[in-house]
Parts: C-alpha cells; structure tokens; sequence
C-alpha cells in the first residue's frame, strides 16, 4: 500500500489552469484548477479520455506550455516563473517520453547521438565518453550495446520506446513524464516495457506521471491514480483495489469500460450514454452532469470541489459514499 | 450453416509471401476475432475476402468460398453485387473513407444511389433512418455535417451504419474501436453485438485489443508472422490452449485487479 509520506513530495501543482482563446473570442479551458501532488519513487497515473486536459497538464511540467494561473513548486521554487538560464538548469530534472517513439527522434542521428545528446548539451560528459556511455544507457534498458550505431527506423516500436527511455534517463532526473508511453505498442511489448518501468523507478527512485487512458493498464503500476474530466480533477484514488475504491460515477464508468480477459463475459456492458461536451461551454455545474446517472439538481448549479475521503482518497461528486 | 470457408490460402505482396495456409470457418450469426501482433496478416486476410488486396496483393494459393461461392473469381460486376449487399466492411476510421469536401449526408446517398435504383430524396430519408437506428442523436444534422464536424465515435456510427444499410450477413470490421476513447468503444462494441442479435450478421473483427476481442468472439483466431497460431473457442483460447504463443499473449494483457508490478 502507498503512504502517503509529505517528506518525499517532489512536485506540487496548486490551482492550474490553462485557458486557450479560440477565434470565435470563447474559451477553451483545458485544464480547471488542477491540484496534484507527486511523490518520490511513486507512479501518478492520469487517467481520462481525449480533450479531458490531461496531457496539456503534464506538459507544463517540461515546460512545453505555461499554465495560465497556478503555481507548480518543484525544488522549492515555482517553476512555470523560470526564464532563461535558470530554466534550462532545472529541464534536467525533469525529462519525458513521448507517445510515438518513430516521430520523437531526429531520423538523421544514431542511436549514440540520440541517448548522449543531452549529457553533451548539460557537459556531463566529454565527446570521447559517448560510445561507453551510450553502451551503458542501452543495456540499462535491455538492449544490445551494438544498438548505439543504428538509425532509429532500423528498430522496432519497443526498442524505439526502450532508446527514449534511456534517453529520458540519461540525465538521471527526479520526475519523468510519460505521455501514452505504451500505447503505440502491442500488448505483448507494452508489458516488458511496463516491466522495465518499473524496475528502474525502484532502482533509481523515480518519479513518473504516466499519461493513459486505459485504466486497465495503468492500476497495474500507478501508486496514486488521478481521472481527469473534462479539465476537472474528478477523483484522485490509490493504484491499488480501484474496483473496489473508485466512488465517482465517471470513475466507475470508465471502470465499466474495461475489456479485459479475465471479465465475466455473460455480463450485458452498460456503457454511459454520449460523448463528453465540448470544453468550449463548460456547465456552470458539475462537469459530468450531462452524462451522469445519479445526477441531482445541486450537480447542474454547482461545481463540486475535491473533498477528502480518506488521506489517499479525493473525490469531486455531490453525492455521499 | 457455414457461410464463409477460407482454405489453405495463401496471399503474397510481388513476390513476398504474408499469409501462409490460412484456414478459417465462420457459420452464420457467428462472430469471430481475428488477434495479433502488428504486421501478423490479420488486416491482410478479411481484406482479401472482400477482395480489397492493396496493389501487388494477390490469393495465390487455396479458395476463399462464401455461400457455396468461390470469391477469387468474381468479376467487377458480381463484386459490385456482393458488396454492400452481402458482405461489407467497417475501417478504423470510417471518416476517412468519406469525402472531406462533401456533407456525410451526401457520400451516403451517392453509397445508397450505388447499390439501388432510388431518387435522391429518399435515399437521404433512408440514410436518416438508418443513422437513427444506429443511436445517433439528430441524425439529419450528421447527414448535413462534414466528416471533419463529427466525433470519432459518430463517424464510426456513420460507418456501421452505411455498412449495415442493406443488412448484409457478413460484416468485416477492421480495428473498428481502436481510434476511440475507451466509453465510446463500449458503446460501439455493444453496437456491433446488437447487430447480431437483431439482424443475425456474422461478424469478423481484426483486432489488437484481446479484451474487445474475446468479449465479442464466440470464436478466437491468434495470428503471428502470417501463420494462425491457434483458434478455437473463446474459452479454448482464453483457458485451455497449450499454444506457448497464445498464453503468452493472453497474459500480456493487462486487466483490472490483474497483476501489479509495484
């Protein structure tokens, strides 16, 4: 089980929130208020469909885009403030992986460059170190040194994704950002990188935000697992027994969702009706009220806030558990 | 009743040879999913047997017969017959395959138009009904929509629904969740099952998602490297196979409550 521990909060996220202005003069808000904790060696899974904001939240944390309000502290400081040098000093705590392993790489570098180019940029290393230290980076992600002299496209989708997590660790940062790491791989592959995963976060005690929309996947190795609606923190639940914890009725939809081997396949699927609203006109209410099944007058007229179930459980609903 | 039997086929790109010996029987009402890893062949047979082979892709050995009919030597007329009223196919992304600079309600009635001998108006009308009974809320707003005006999980009902419009009794359907968020798959998953409860269609899916797969199957098709590893039940495939393959596949697949590896 995952205590929760504050002497090893690495990164806090305080009332985030991202506004995009679309042509038309309305808002998109992408992400509402977000607040999220992460710890040290702990997995938070983001789990949510596309458009819940999700991925716009954690690219804040490599500062591929700045939050409209909110603070994010990291090394004791708020990051989405740094400029200029200052900045870049910090990028290499922090590092991330992409969805798609063939379009994160430039085609024209080896593997070598590839895995050394940041440990080159931050002077870690002398040009002459690259070859042994290339060698060192893909074993540690299980694959054959001889790797270093090969293009990108001369590899497949899992070995692609096994040089950009060694990439990502080449600089050994505190926190790594995982945007659908596995999804553009198949079951079988995903699992040996999930393993991989895992392995190295217990070596080096990282911290992952791991990006995903199948929760089937992600509760098999987050410790804390945060489902976005909409850009609203919906619930923010423990890895472990979600079955048997999740509250919200989203939650619970999404849980309803899941197809998997081992499900009772007797069981009539009731999947929730419609599609999420667009993010353009926010209710003033409850982000899920349209689809709810439970959905009370209270939910149209007003935004339930996270309140605390339990130290490691926050949930966002008007109705009582 | 079998309605489609694929014997000892064998289907090459020029002179690469992908599928190898593939045999596969479906009976009527039957569903069957075809799972593997990407560039197993899997996309590779249901297109060959709606003679969809991309360019340089031939049958080169054994016969895909369908009703008592061999389908390798259909000529242009007879296919044209048999699609669409016999046999039809659902994509991955059914936006795709419609004309982004024409209104769905248009591609579907040139579709319509195709198959039978109607005027425009009610070819429209009949469009609207179908997409009504795909559950789609306010179907003449999709007809008068462009793909690109769509979710992903309406053009997929705009896709079944243009596939379903002359009940076929097969439905080919190619990676047809993979593009959509997880509560919209369920629904068209569930979508496709009603089918054949109401309207008894026997259905193919190619899939890499083995939940979706074994939920749907009444029948289980592992392929790898162009060869079928296994088939057989969907209890056979899930519980009892010795295939060291199979198992290992199936274990692969993460589920909830399911291994944890921290």
């Amino acid at each position: 089980m995952f205590d929760i521990d504050e002497k090893d909060l690495v990164l806090e996220a305080k009332h985030v929130t991202r506004r995009f202005p679309t042509s038309s003069g309305r808002e998109l808000v992408a992400c509402n208020d977000i607040n999220l904790k992460m710890y040290k060696g702990k997995t938070l899974g983001l789990v949510g469909e596309s458009g819940c904001g999700k991925s716009s939240f954690m690219r804040f944390l490599v500062w591929l885009d700045r939050p409209s309000e909110g603070e994010i502290w990291f090394h004791g400081r708020d990051i989405t403030k740094l400029r200029g040098e200052e900045l870049r000093r910090e990028r290499q705590y922090i590092q991330m992986v992409f969805q798609d392993p063939s379009t994160s790489f430039n085609p024209k570098m080896k593997v070598r460059d590839i895995v050394c180019e940041p440990l080159l940029n931050f002077r870690r290393i002398r040009s002459s170190e690259k070859d042994k230290r290339a060698r060192e980076l893909l074993e540690m992600v299980e694959l054959p040194g001889e790797f270093a002299d090969r293009y990108p496209h001369n590899m497949s989708g899992g070995q692609r994704q096994r040089v950009a997590i060694a990439r990502a660790l080449a600089m050994e940062p505190e926190i790594i950002v995982m945007d659908e790491a596995t999804s553009a791989l198949d079951v079988s592959v995903q699992e040996t990188v999930i393993e991989l995963i895992t392995r190295l976060q217990r070596e080096k005690q990282v911290t992952i935000g791991f990006i995903c929309h199948n929760l089937g996947l992600i509760q098999s190795f987050a410790h804390q697992i945060a489902v976005m609606y909409l850009g609203n923190i919906v619930e923010v639940l423990p890895g472990e027994n979600v079955d048997a914890v999740a509250c919200h009725p989203y939650t619970r939809a999404l849980i309803d969702s899941v197809f998997d081997t081992k499900m009772d396949f007797s069981k009539k699927i009731e999947p929730i009706k419609g599609e999420p609203p667009s993010p353009l006109d926010l209710p003033a209410g409850c982000p899920f009220a349209d689809r709810c099944e439970k959905c009370m007058d209270i939910c149209r007229t007003e935004r339930p806030q996270l309140r605390a179930l339990s130290p490691e459980h926050e949930i966002a609903c008007h109705l009582t558990f | 009743m079998v309605l489609l039997n694929i014997s000892d086929v064998d289907i090459s790109y020029g002179k690469r040879l992908i599928v190898k010996n593939c045999n596969l029987t479906l009976e009527k009402g039957e569903i069957c999913s075809i799972v593997g890893e990407s560039g197993s062949g899997k996309t590779t047979v249901i297109r060959a047997v709606l003679g969809l082979l991309a360019r340089g892709g031939k049958v080169t050995a054994g016969d895909i017969v369908y009703e008592g009919r061999s389908l390798l030597t259909l000529n242009d007329k007879e296919w044209r017959a048999l699609r669409g009223h016999d046999i039809s196919m659902i994509f991955q992304d059914s936006g795709a395959m419609m004309n982004q600079t024409r209104r769905t309600g248009d591609s579907y009635v040139e579709y319509i138009r195709t198959h039978e001998s109607i005027f425009t108006k009610d070819a429209w009308a009949k469009g609207v009904e179908m997409l009504g009974r795909m559950h789609l809320p306010d179907p003449d707003r999709i007809m008068r929509s462009y793909p690109f005006q769509l979710s992903g999980g309406q053009r997929q009902r705009v896709g079944i629904a243009m596939g379903m419009t002359y009940q076929p009794r097969l439905l080919l359907a190619d990676e047809p969740t993979s593009a959509l968020d997880v509560t919209t798959q369920a629904q068209i998953v569930r979508q496709m099952l009603e089918l054949r409860d109401e309207y008894g269609t026997s259905i193919i899916i190619v899939t890499h998602d083995i939940g979706v797969a074994s939920y749907m199957a009444d029948k289980l098709v592992v392929m790898k490297d162009g060869v079928i590893e296994d088939q057989g039940d969907r209890d056979h495939i899930l519980h009892e196979t010795d295939n060291a393959y199979t198992r290992k596949l199936m274990e692969a697949v993460p589920s909830l409550g399911g291994k944890r590896y921290v």
